[in-house]
């Protein structure tokens, strides 16, 4: 348990701000407040931290999308901070995740009470966030149609691509090596590849598991919960249901356009962990706020904006059930050997250069995995 | 302070301000739009209204077809906003109205909003260790000078006893030790000036040539004001020559010596002034009115 916590926010008018503190008793000052957030911001990339200030230990948490914000803790002297650091992670995302809603949604000291937390990105929402950067999702489309390409030539490519000179190719490549999409290696240590190790496919999927959960404890809601998916995915003709399978060059394709709704709503913290719990079983937002943790504000407005997308829908006595499942499956992209075989075979790459890429694909996708 | 003003006619919006920069301005149009077809049904007379949304304060009125909005931050004063309100719709039904009716350029409308909404002013100070930053911002607060060099941990953030141009002016000391160099570009975000210190030693003024450039990147419609600080010492180039090497318009200063206060708030206000005016002469060729947010 900390002693303290606080949450700093700079406001580039008004500098710093406390806007939660607790206990409510517990003082601090400028310097304080300084040497915490410079701190912090000495280390960047790091989003939790350690840190000795006049004799205090203080832990800090921020994320590089709210430069601004920290969620601070203050450890009492019985605390160590090594096993709890991904305690303290998860209380300062969800802690950051609601003040950055409003502030006064924060009630510090039951998250610290109950331990709650924002677990650490998963992997599906470090795959969706590769299509919220637009630079992103072009290196990713890039590297589907070479498999494997030098940076130099990608940066080259990338900036006549979106006409921009400041354009930086580590920016684009980061989200993608952090969902393990791509690697980045030295080759023969003069030349910089990056390989498209996995392929990414964001879709809408049937609501499975909620719907047997339904069926098989829910008999007042199961009829109307699964009219309402098949009206989406399997309607009566001459209506056409969602089919994430035709090509996507084909313009009834919903994918193309759907896929950055999908990541918006998995890249999002709150969203995403109401979507969690729907995917278990229909809920009252009621509920999802008890087992959640998430003010109830919070929950409702997740579920109109789930609601909007046409992921989540009401139900005549107030339950709320997930009607689309958005899921981004990560698959082995075999279809660029062919092209990658091409690539050697006209001399553009070279053998080794082909086949370091083999390997790093074995490695990524071998069983023993 | 006011971060943002809006006007709307019904549904579209034809006017608005943002005084800080916000990546949820998509949504809230969005949200200003459902909020004057709101009005439109509901009977508020002509009060100033208030709701929190988020981290702000949301004030709104309507006259006629228009719908008013000020977003303002929770800690303001409600009587405050709603009198800068106030004044905005009284000069905007009296001057604006019916060009905003006609579809004409609202020309002249930038300037009155910014007369009335601004209700603060940031101003950074920035500069190299020890040339005297803190010396200058407690002789703009009229303090007394501490006898004891103590230095700035990272930024000292104040604000001056007294209102300039109708504004609250909000210092921004920054430290100037290397460690917190890391924060500046950030620290001096969305100021409306920025002074750069030297302590008139050419070693020092080199130096700050650097800072120039670091302030016309970062915050390219700032002005930036040069301060030949330690005129007293022998050693000292005077501010002209300062101002040549930073090329920037420089004034002298003994940041000790009392005297000097009140020059120094003319100098800060004539810079707010002047930012302003180059303010008011981009957004002339800009968008910010009525045909062009249509």
């Amino acid at each position: 348990m900390p002693a303290a916590v606080f949450i700093l926010h700079l406001d580039e008018m008004q500098g710093f701000v406390v806007e939660k503190r607790f206990p409510s008793t517990f003082s601090l000052n400028e310097r304080i407040l300084n040497l915490v957030y410079y701190g912090h911001h000495e280390q960047p990339g790091q989003e939790v931290q350690l840190h000795n200030i006049d004799g205090r230990r203080i832990v800090t948490f921020g994320t590089q999308a709210r430069p601004d914000w920290l969620a601070c803790f203050v450890l009492s002297d019985e605390t160590d901070f090594g096993p709890n650091k991904e305690v303290f992670a998860g209380m300062g995302r969800l802690m950051l995740e609601l003040a950055a809603e409003d502030p006064k949604l924060v009630d510090v000291g039951e998250i610290v009470r109950r331990r709650q937390v924002i677990p650490a990105p998963s992997q599906e929402q470090r795959c969706a966030a590769t299509f919220t950067s637009p630079s992103s999702t072009l290196v990713l489309e890039r590297l589907e149609e070479l498999g494997l390409e030098r940076s130099a030539r990608l940066a080259i490519w990338l900036r006549d691509e979106i006409h921009a000179q400041d354009v930086n190719l580590a920016d684009a490549v980061r989200p993608l090596m952090d969902a393990e999409i791509v690697a980045v290696e030295m080759f023969q240590k003069t030349t910089e590849v990056v390989y498209l190790l996995a392929d990414v496919f964001a879709y809408r999927a049937p609501p499975v598991e909620a719907l047997r959960y339904a069926e098989e404890n829910m008999p007042d809601v199961a009829e109307q919960y699964a009219q309402l998916v098949k009206e989406f995915f399997s309607p009566d003709p001459p209506a056409k249901g969602y089919n994430p399978t035709i090509p996507v060059d084909d313009p009834n394709s919903p994918i193309v356009e759907d896929r950055r709704t999908i990541a918006g709503l998995l890249t999002k913290s709150l969203l995403y962990t109401v979507i969690r719990y729907l995917r278990e079983r229909p809920q009252t937002a009621s509920e999802i706020s008890q087992t959640s943790i998430l003010p109830e504000r919070i929950v409702n407005r997740s579920l109109w904006e789930l609601e909007t997308e046409r992921v989540a829908a009401r139900l005549d006595d107030g339950m709320w059930v997930l009607v689309t499942d958005p899921r981004i499956e990560v698959f082995m992209p075999e279809f660029v050997l062919p092209i990658v075989a091409r690539r050697v075979s006209e001399k553009e790459i070279g053998a080794e250069l082909g086949k370091r890429y083999l390997e790093l694909l074995t490695e990524k996708w071998s069983e023993s995995r | 302070m006011i971060r943002g003003i809006y006007i709307l006619n019904d549904t579209s919006l034809v006017y608005s301000k943002d005084y800080s920069e916000s990546e949820l301005t998509a949504e809230l149009v969005r949200f200003l739009v459902s909020l004057s077809e709101f009005v439109k049904h509901v009977d508020i007379g002509e009060d100033i209204e208030h709701m929190d949304i988020g981290p702000w304060r949301l004030f709104y009125t309507k006259r006629d077809r228009f719908t008013f909005v000020a977003l303002a931050d929770k800690a303001d004063d409600i009587a405050q906003i709603n009198e800068r309100l106030s004044q905005l719709v009284n000069v905007f039904m009296r001057e604006f109205a019916n060009l905003a009716l006609t579809n004409q350029p609202l020309v002249g409308l930038d300037e009155k909003v910014d007369e009335i909404a601004v209700t603060m002013v940031k101003v950074a100070i920035l500069g190299y260790a020890g040339v005297g930053k803190t010396t200058t911002l407690h002789l703009l607060r009229g303090e007394t000078l501490p006898l004891i060099h103590d230095p700035t941990i990272g930024v000292s953030i104040k604000k001056l006893p007294e209102e300039v141009e109708n504004a609250n002016i909000v210092l921004w000391d920054l430290a100037g030790q290397s460690r917190f160099s890391i924060l500046w570009a950030k620290m001096i975000a969305n100021a409306q000036v920025v002074i750069i210190v030297t302590d008139s030693t050419l070693e020092n003024v080199l130096r700050s040539k650097k800072l120039v450039s670091l302030v016309k990147e970062e915050v390219p419609d700032a002005k930036i004001i040069g301060i030949a600080n330690k005129q007293d010492l022998p050693t000292a180039l005077t501010a002209e020559r300062v101002g040549q090497i930073l090329g920037i318009p420089t004034y002298e200063l003994v940041a000790i010596d009392i005297s000097y206060r009140d020059r120094l708030i003319q100098i800060i206000r004539k810079a707010i002034l002047e930012g302003k005016r180059e303010s008011k002469s981009a957004s002339g060729s800009s968008s910010s009115s009525a045909s062009a947010s249509q």
